[in-house]
């Protein structure tokens, strides 16, 4: 009780969960999150925290509500119960544009990449918000994936998947996130594709980005993470590291095929 | 006597164009047929009369008239500008979760509405624009061309090519594609929805407003119903050309614009506007995603 009120006196309001230790510090936090489409409850009270700098997994099958998470966390969906916090401010309410703005980009399933778009135009769209500077986001993107230079004036419809989804990932990179919302970046791809995207989430990682990785490939998943959830019927039954995780055996028999 | 059709037409369909945009972006973005459309055009008539009416008043035009008529064209596009975002605003945003009709309906009732509302504060009857130009002109390839004939294939022309750009090159005209192709996409990049759609109806507002007093200073008569037929012509113009592509309603305005002046005077010109119904008939038959309109299978693609 003593340090709840220090606290309260305290200039930093950010963090608004009082009796979290200091040293832990969560970027971003989903506190008992339940998410409807209309009467059907996808997402039943989730809690999900993540530090900043980690790669933390998000596995489970098909109508889990993996993709509910993270269009949630975006503002596309709205919590009808529940709390999320970024940063320690809540982002409940906030619109989807200004989560963007505050450091929180997402590539969803599907790429959803913009068909009559050029490559190029693809990107600007990335940095619509202007957060950091245009032609040094340009030219990492570039230098991450070289194939979108060589393709700039192509229409983002006329890419192969692989590229599309360098472009998704590309384009959610150009507004310089803080966390990345990665749904799927390897469905549908060749597996050389699918080894490449992973050594680029890693290497996003490792350039300062945290990461949300949503899959259905739960074990290269796991082994790219720090951290894993398991998401059953829109409830979180298993979590841990991720080697924990790979050693689970219900994780094991359910979603690693032994 | 082909080549002053031609003329003709061109300058008729220069207008429908213009008014074509504004329902061809709305379509493209909402997937809302903006039936108001037409209303707005009206309102640029009856603002290009009053604002031009009150330079008159107080001698501006006898100091300078392209003055005037430039100040008259920015202050009616402010004018119809602010009209088309609050209707936006008022009719359309509160409705854009219901279902696709609702958007419709509110749409016809704001076009009943503001039909009367100008009809009880404007009169019923006729109200005429100055003959400005009489009919000086001068000849073009065996055509008589008036100068208020070119003034208005040049205005067409200039805004549809500053349109054509704006969307092309600028970054809120990509957003505006952007949201068009993929709104929920759209958001998750960054992108202000609510901005981009305000943006799109102040910009087709403000086209129509430059059409309804183009309109005014050529036929010289303006009344508060003929937002009806012209919305209903430029719809059919936006259709021709394939409803939500730009360069579809630019073609399908000028087309159209030929076809009823080729019409009325090698035909009759009794039926002139059962032309254009003629082309919305064919078009819907034939190739209802129209000429340059991708099919709804790609628009989703």
């Amino acid at each position: 009780m003593e340090r709840k009120h220090i606290k309260n006196q305290s200039k930093n309001k950010k963090l608004p969960i009082i009796d979290q230790p200091l040293s832990t510090d969560f970027m971003l936090k989903l506190e008992n999150i339940h998410t409807f489409y209309g009467q059907i409850e996808a997402l039943k009270g989730i809690d999900i925290e993540i530090n900043r700098g980690e790669i933390v997994c998000l596995i489970g099958s098909n109508g889990a509500g993996k993709s509910t998470t993270l269009m949630t966390i975006s503002g596309i969906l709205r919590p009808k119960v529940g709390n999320i916090y970024f940063e320690g401010e809540s982002i409940n309410e906030t619109l989807s544009h200004r989560i963007v703005e505050m450091g929180i980009s997402q590539v969803p399933e599907g790429r959803r990449i913009f068909q009559r778009l050029t490559v190029r135009e693809n990107l600007e769209m990335g940095a619509f918000l202007g957060r950091g500077d245009f032609a040094s986001s340009l030219e990492r993107i570039y230098s991450l994936f070289p194939v979108l230079k060589e393709r700039e004036r192509q229409l983002g419809g006329t890419l192969s998947g692989g590229e599309q989804q360098m472009l998704a990932i590309g384009r959610a990179l150009m507004s310089n996130p803080k966390l990345l919302l990665l749904d799927e970046p390897s469905l549908g791809l060749a597996p050389i594709m699918v080894s490449k995207i992973f050594k680029t989430i890693k290497e996003i990682n490792h350039e300062g980005t945290t990461v949300l990785l949503v899959e259905q490939n739960a074990r290269a998943a796991l082994k790219l993470s720090d951290r894993g959830y398991v998401l059953e019927n829109g409830r979180i039954t298993i979590q841990g590291k991720g080697e924990e995780l790979l050693n689970n055996e219900r994780v094991k028999t359910a979603y690693l095929g032994e | 006597m082909l080549a002053q059709q031609i003329i003709n037409g061109l300058t008729l369909g220069g207008v429908y164009a213009i008014i074509a945009l504004g329902y061809t972006m709305v379509y493209g973005i909402l997937e809302l047929i903006n039936f108001a459309h037409g209303e707005i055009y009206m309102l640029g008539a009856y603002a290009g009369i009053i604002f031009f009416g009150l330079f008159t008043a107080i001698g501006l035009t006898s100091y300078s008239l392209p003055l005037s008529i430039v100040l008259t064209l920015i202050l009616s596009i402010i004018f119809c500008s602010s009209y088309g975002f609050t209707i936006e605003k008022i009719a359309y945003k509160p409705l854009r979760k219901a279902p696709r009709l609702s958007p419709l309906i509110s749409a016809i009732g704001v076009s009943i509405f503001l039909q009367n509302y100008v009809m009880l504060t404007q009169g019923a009857t006729d109200r005429v624009f100055p003959y400005l130009f009489g009919a000086a002109g001068f000849d073009f390839i065996g055509a008589r061309v008036t100068y208020l004939q070119s003034f208005i294939i040049a205005i067409s022309a200039l805004l549809m090519l500053s349109l054509h750009f704006f969307v092309a090159r600028t970054m809120i005209g990509k957003a505006m594609r952007a949201v068009a192709q993929d709104r929920v996409m759209a958001s998750l990049v960054g992108i202000n929805i609510d901005t981009v759609i305000s943006t799109t109806f102040v910009i087709g507002s403000g086209l129509a407003a430059v059409a309804g007093m183009m309109v005014a200073m050529y036929y010289g008569l303006v009344n508060y119903s003929i937002g009806y037929i012209a919305g209903i012509k430029a719809f059919t113009a936006a259709v021709l050309g394939g409803i939500g592509s730009i360069p579809g309603a630019m073609f399908g305005g000028i087309v159209l614009g030929l076809v009823e002046a080729m019409g009325a005077a090698y035909i009759s010109s009794e039926y002139k506007d059962a032309y254009a119904f003629v082309i919305l008939i064919i078009i819907l038959l034939i190739k209802p995603a129209g000429l340059f309109g991708k099919s709804t299978e790609d628009r989703y693609k």
